[in-house]
């Protein structure tokens, strides 16, 4: 019987091996171990055995039986494992094929640059400021030092309304609305859209800056030097060279512009257009505030004093991505909006 | 509508003419050579003006070389934009003469010439006509190279070999304008480099003078700068007058009357001079300054003002009646012919210069016609004055004449200049123009000048400052800027400052005076002291961020666009007319009106980007409209969220459908919106109101409300308007109003508990009419029982075949919970009957089956 069963077992497991599929397994399944199968045979002639032999007897077909299921799961597997290889192979897709997407939208890139410039300024506690953009004579040039008939007028080309409401020409009438509400200290940022009458290549009627000022007891010029370099260090890159040269400005004294080192040619081409060849770029306008000012506001220019400066967005942001026609702002042209 | 009425109209309105005192042009109108107009807009412009280093350098002998020279004024607050070698560019040509015109035996246009210089005879075809044998000109030869890198050789024109050109003063680079060729002086040394006999071999420093250096304005005024903070000694001039025996005041009588603003007014008599042309040297120095030579007379007081910065005035004193002027103030209406040939009319008030008969001049501004200095003029009345800068302001701007001698005195003349640039016109008079200048300055001067006194704190100053100083340097610095200061007492000093020096009026002045020269850069770099308080931004920055973000997301990419639109854009949009926030001076018709909406700009980007086959766009704006508000000065400037869709719901692509947007698309742009900042519910829609219908398809458009209050607009474009755009498929717009959002959004929501309950849904769907709105059904639903009925959900709208003509089938999914215990079916069922029995008798709608779901 020993024999018999080592047969068997090399048969059954014979052709386990040789079955190619699932359903071939199943028939060997039947033909060994089913009803009738070969394997089961076995057990029916245990009857015929004295206890002791039937006991190991069944012990060895047993084993056999445990044998060719172990072998028929281990096959089932193989095929199995091979079907589902093959399946997933089935499914498989081009993935470089572009993918379902939505197109996002962009933000306008003197948009980013004013977000960018006003996240730093509130980083230093600087608080955000509006104004209106359609401005009284007064706020926009009177209360700045900047009376009828004063030769500053001729500087800024202005859009009229009426005789004294016009089109704001720059930020510096929010400073003059916040004082006048508000007693120092102030920190305060106004972003907006500023209007001149001028329209060239590089000048558009309207554009874009961020005015921003501090008052408070003992305020002086080498804190707007300390904050200005700090803040164009920020925007420009902490090697930035900087430098601020004597200017006037109506509505401060003394005065100040501020040049950066060149972004673009690194100070280093004499024939460089952007800075032609001078290795320096004016991006801002400062000052103390002058004493009329504080008047204007009715802030005591012997007990306070307080710095200010203007920049112009487009100009930073020209200088930021290398954009050389301020025009292309606001044409709107898609292809230039997709670029930020 | 207009076809065209949104396209750019180029029409620009015409600038102030730019006159001169004496000559018809304006230092300010000239830019020279690559540099133009800066590359970028500074916070205030600056008027560019010209200086000649040599001529610099006849006031200060050792003047640093060009650059670093620049580089020093720079620092000190006087911007030198840049510095131009006038000879770099100007290479191989001489003087040369002409001997013979000949006409071209090919070409009518064109002579033959024969030029010889020391050395050779050349022949030269030539283009100009304004020349004659004998005159001397500049002659560029084989292998000359001229402004702009031109490089010149040999050619055949027309059959006749040119051995050369003979320059104009363009060809030069001298002039922006020349008629003719060059006509040089009879003594320019034959075979001389150009550059050399015009005085070429110099620099040409550009600056950008501030308003309130009116002291700058001048050669003898930048070397006065210059003196002080380069530390170098400054040569004054002394011009000598070679005086007759005839007193001037015995010839002329001149008077200021008692109310005209006028402090000065001093006069000198030139007789017998012969008026012609002007020398080379001094014809180049106008020139390189950028003003056109004229004749003697008139050039000798424009170079006066260039160099002493004063201007002067010649009239021809024969024609000036009984040879007495008089400053006075102008009668309303009172005529005057101008040098540019146009006759004025005065208003009351402007000051003129007059004689017994009439006015003569436009004080300050502009000479007049009837005494303008011609080739008979054979004596002439020199002025010189000190006019109030406010009244020539006034006056130039009331004429729209500006002039270099209005530019002047309204910035702030030197009152105490006033004899010195008498005295240089007159000595020059006489050297150039072979004059003979009368004995005696006839000088109406009643009150003389006063410094004005500052106190100084240099502790103030320290204060400003943040850095110490010493007392010595700050008198020192006061010093070199001819500013007297008195003794030190206790840290303060008086100071007295000089008459040119119109710009100091307070010890803030004087503070900046002390730090440019103690130099910004020796000023220390610290960061303020200050309380800790964070920064803040708007409610308006904060949700236009957010608005930004969210429209980001639905693929909208923000534009930014002029604030003024043309008025066609403005009634477009539903704007009045006449009526709005108008520009009165405009530049061109397309920018005259501020805008009511957003609308039509965005439509104007949608209109440029088709053109440039851009079939997919998606824009948005965020930007005030401007509306006029009654009783107010000031118009209410509303903000507004805008946006245009316009293609396919998705791009077009491999793997999607190419649909068409309809209007839910741009609905649900709005809907998402809302959602995305933070504002849930409360967003009702009606039909649009008759001001949008020019815009918008009146039945595939609403008007909205948020919590029942306007918010704006949504929809499809008008087809008419579509067509005029030329669209191939229908643009979808919204406009919002910010407000209305930042106050939804402040709301600050409370938390609900997620419901614990199960819920239970029932579809229905049924047949009904196709003009009953959706959201009519739907809030009628949602009334039967706020409690118990959760939501209800739209899940299909079907027309068409099965469906009869003028109905539609829409079916709803209704989901039903209570927050305190699990409905039973009985309950649901009975609500639900409720719901289709308000659909049937209130809607007349038929059910067409039901299914359920628990």
């Amino acid at each position: 019987m020993k024999e018999r069963l080592e047969k068997l077992l090399e048969e059954a497991l014979g052709d386990l091996e040789k079955s190619p599929d699932r359903s071939g397994l199943l028939e060997i399944k039947t033909r060994y171990l089913g009803r009738k199968g070969a394997l089961t045979l076995f057990f029916k002639e245990l009857g015929r055995l004295s206890p002791e032999d039937r006991r190991s007897a069944g012990e060895a077909i047993n084993s056999v039986k445990a044998r060719i299921e172990e072998e028929m799961e281990r096959r089932l597997d193989i095929l199995d494992e091979g079907h589902r290889q093959e399946r997933l192979k089935k499914e498989t897709i081009d993935i470089t094929l572009p993918g379902r997407r939505t197109r996002p939208g962009r933000i306008h890139p003197v948009t980013r640059v004013l977000d960018e410039v006003e996240g730093i300024f509130l980083a230093f506690g600087f608080t955000i400021a509006e104004g209106p953009e359609v401005e009284l004579d007064y706020y926009n040039f009177e209360a700045l030092n900047i009376p009828r008939d004063h030769p500053a007028r001729d500087m800024q080309d202005t859009f009229y309304v009426t005789e004294d409401v016009l089109l704001r020409t720059h930020t510096s009438p929010v400073q003059i609305r916040v004082m006048e509400k508000q007693k120092p200290p102030v920190r305060i940022i106004a972003p907006g859209t500023v209007y001149r009458r001028d329209s060239d290549i590089t000048h558009t009627p309207m554009f874009h800056q961020v005015e921003g000022f501090m008052v408070d007891r003992g305020v002086t010029l080498s804190d707007l030097k300390g904050v200005l370099t700090l803040f164009l260090r920020r925007l420009f890159g902490e090697e930035t060279p900087i430098r601020f040269r004597p200017s006037f400005f109506p509505f401060t004294e003394p005065s100040a512009e501020v040049d950066i080192g060149c972004v673009i040619c690194g100070a280093n081409d004499p024939r460089c257009r952007v800075c032609k060849g001078t290795g320096w770029l004016e991006v801002l306008g400062s000052g103390m505030i002058h004493p009329e000012v504080f008047r204007a506001v009715g802030y005591d220019p012997g007990e306070y004093s307080g710095f200010a400066f203007g920049l112009g967005i487009e100009r930073i942001t020209m200088l930021k991505y290398g954009i050389d026609d301020i025009r292309l702002f606001f044409e709107n042209d898609l292809r230039f909006l997709e670029q930020f | 509508m207009k076809k065209g009425f949104l396209r750019l109209l180029p029409k620009t309105f015409s600038y102030f003419p730019v006159g001169g005192y004496e000559v018809g042009n304006s230092q300010k109108s000239l830019e020279r050579g690559s540099g133009g107009r800066p590359f970028y807009r500074k916070v205030f412009p600056r008027e560019k003006m010209l200086y000649s280093y040599n001529w610099l350098k006849e006031y200060i002998e050792d003047l640093p070389p060009p650059r670093e020279f620049a580089e020093a004024l720079t620092m000190t607050g006087t911007e030198v934009e840049s510095v131009a070698d006038l000879s770099s560019e100007i290479k191989g040509v001489v003087v040369a003469e002409i001997l013979s015109v000949e006409p071209h035996p090919n070409a009518d246009k064109l002579t033959v010439c024969s030029v010889r210089t020391d050395r050779e005879t050349y022949g030269i075809v030539c283009g100009a006509a304004n020349m004659k044998s004998g005159d001397r000109v500049a002659l560029a030869l084989d292998g000359a190279v001229l402004p702009g890198g031109i490089k010149l050789k040999k050619a055949k024109i027309r059959g006749v070999t040119s051995q050369g050109m003979m320059c104009s003063e363009v060809e030069l680079g001298l002039a922006e304008s020349s008629e003719g060729i060059m006509i040089l002086s009879r003594d320019a040394p034959l075979g001389a480099d150009i550059t050399e006999a015009l005085g070429l071999k110099d620099f040409i420093m550009d600056i950008g003078v501030t308003p309130n250096r009116a002291d700058i304005l001048s050669i003898r005024g930048l070397a006065r700068e210059a003196a002080a903070v380069t530390g170098k000694g400054l040569r004054e001039k002394e011009f000598k007058v070679a005086e007759s025996d005839r007193a001037a005041r015995d010839i002329i009588k001149v008077a200021i009357e008692a109310d005209a603003p006028c402090r000065r007014y001093a006069a000198r008599v030139v007789e017998g001079l012969i008026v012609g042309p002007s020398p080379d040297h001094i014809k180049t120095r106008l020139e390189s300054h950028g003003l056109r030579p004229v004749n003697n007379v008139v050039d000798i007081t424009n170079y006066v003002l260039l160099e002493l910065g004063h201007p002067l005035h010649a009239f021809d004193l024969d024609k000036v009646h009984e040879r007495s002027v008089r400053v006075r103030l102008a009668e309303e209406g009172e005529g005057l012919e101008t040098i540019d040939n146009r006759t004025r009319t005065l208003r009351k008030g402007m000051l003129v210069i007059a004689d017994p008969k009439a006015p003569l001049a436009v004080a300050g501004v502009m000479g007049g016609k009837s005494t303008e200095v011609t080739e008979e003029t054979r004596n002439i009345l020199i002025e010189s004055a000190w006019f109030e800068p406010t009244s020539i302001r006034k006056t130039s701007r009331a004429l729209s004449l500006s002039s270099d001698s209005s530019y002047r005195f309204e910035r702030g003349a030197d009152i105490e200049n006033v004899a010195r640039a008498l005295d240089m016109a007159a000595s020059m008079m006489a050297d150039i123009a072979g004059g003979s200048p009368a004995r005696g300055i006839v000088d109406v001067y009643p009150k003389k000048f006063e410094p004005l006194e500052i106190r100084f704190r240099i502790k103030r100053a320290e204060e400003l400052l943040g850095v110490g100083l010493e007392e010595s340097r700050v008198v020192e610095a006061f010093g070199s800027l001819g500013i007297t200061a008195g003794p030190v007492e206790d840290g303060e000093m008086t100071v007295r400052v000089p008459s040119f020096r119109v710009d100091l009026k307070e010890e803030a002045d004087l503070v900046e005076e002390v730090a440019r020269l103690y130099g910004y850069e020796n000023i220390p770099t610290t960061l303020p002291e200050a309380s800790l308080s964070p920064g803040r931004p708007t409610a308006l920055t904060e949700i236009r961020k957010k608005i930004s973000g969210a429209l980001v997301g639905s693929g909208f990419s923000e534009v930014v666009n002029y604030s003024f639109v043309s008025r066609d854009a403005y009634l477009l949009a539903g704007g009045q007319d006449p009526g709005g926030v108008v520009i009165v001076n405009p530049l061109t018709e397309e920018q005259v009106v501020m805008r009511c909406s957003l609308m039509p700009s965005l439509l104007e980007n949608l209109r440029k980007n088709l053109l440039k086959k851009t079939g997919e766009v998606r824009v948005f704006e965020v930007a005030p409209v401007f509306l006029p508000f009654p009783g107010e000065r000031l118009p209410r400037e509303d903000w507004r969220v805008t946006g245009l869709m316009y293609g396919h719901r998705w791009d077009p692509s491999w793997n999607l459908p190419s649909e068409p947007l309809d209007y839910y698309d741009i609905k649900g742009v709005v809907e998402t919106l809302l959602e995305a900042i933070g504002i849930i519910g409360g967003l009702g829609t009606m039909p649009v109101g008759d001001e949008q219908k020019k815009i918008f398809h009146p039945g595939k458009s609403a008007s909205c409300t948020l919590g029942g209050k306007p918010l704006g607009v949504f929809g499809e474009i008008h087809p008419d308007l579509s067509k005029h755009f030329d669209l191939k498929g229908p643009a979808y717009l919204f406009e919002l109003s910010i407000e209305p959002l930042i106050e939804a959004w402040r709301v600050v929501r409370r938390f609900k508990r997620p419901p614990r309950f199960p819920s239970s849904e029932r579809d229905v769907a049924f047949v009904v009419n196709v003009d009953i709105p959706y959201g009519e059904i739907i809030n009628s639903i949602e009334l039967l029982d706020t409690k118990l009925i959760e939501k209800v959900d739209l899940f299909d709208v079907y027309y068409g075949s099965g469906i009869p003509e003028g109905k539609r089938s829409l079916a709803l999914r209704i989901t039903y919970r209570s927050p305190e215990r699990t409905l039973k079916q009985a309950e649901v069922d009975r609500i639900h009957s409720r719901v289709t029995d308000e659909l049937t008798s209130k809607f007349g709608a038929v059910l067409r089956g039901q299914a359920h779901t628990v």
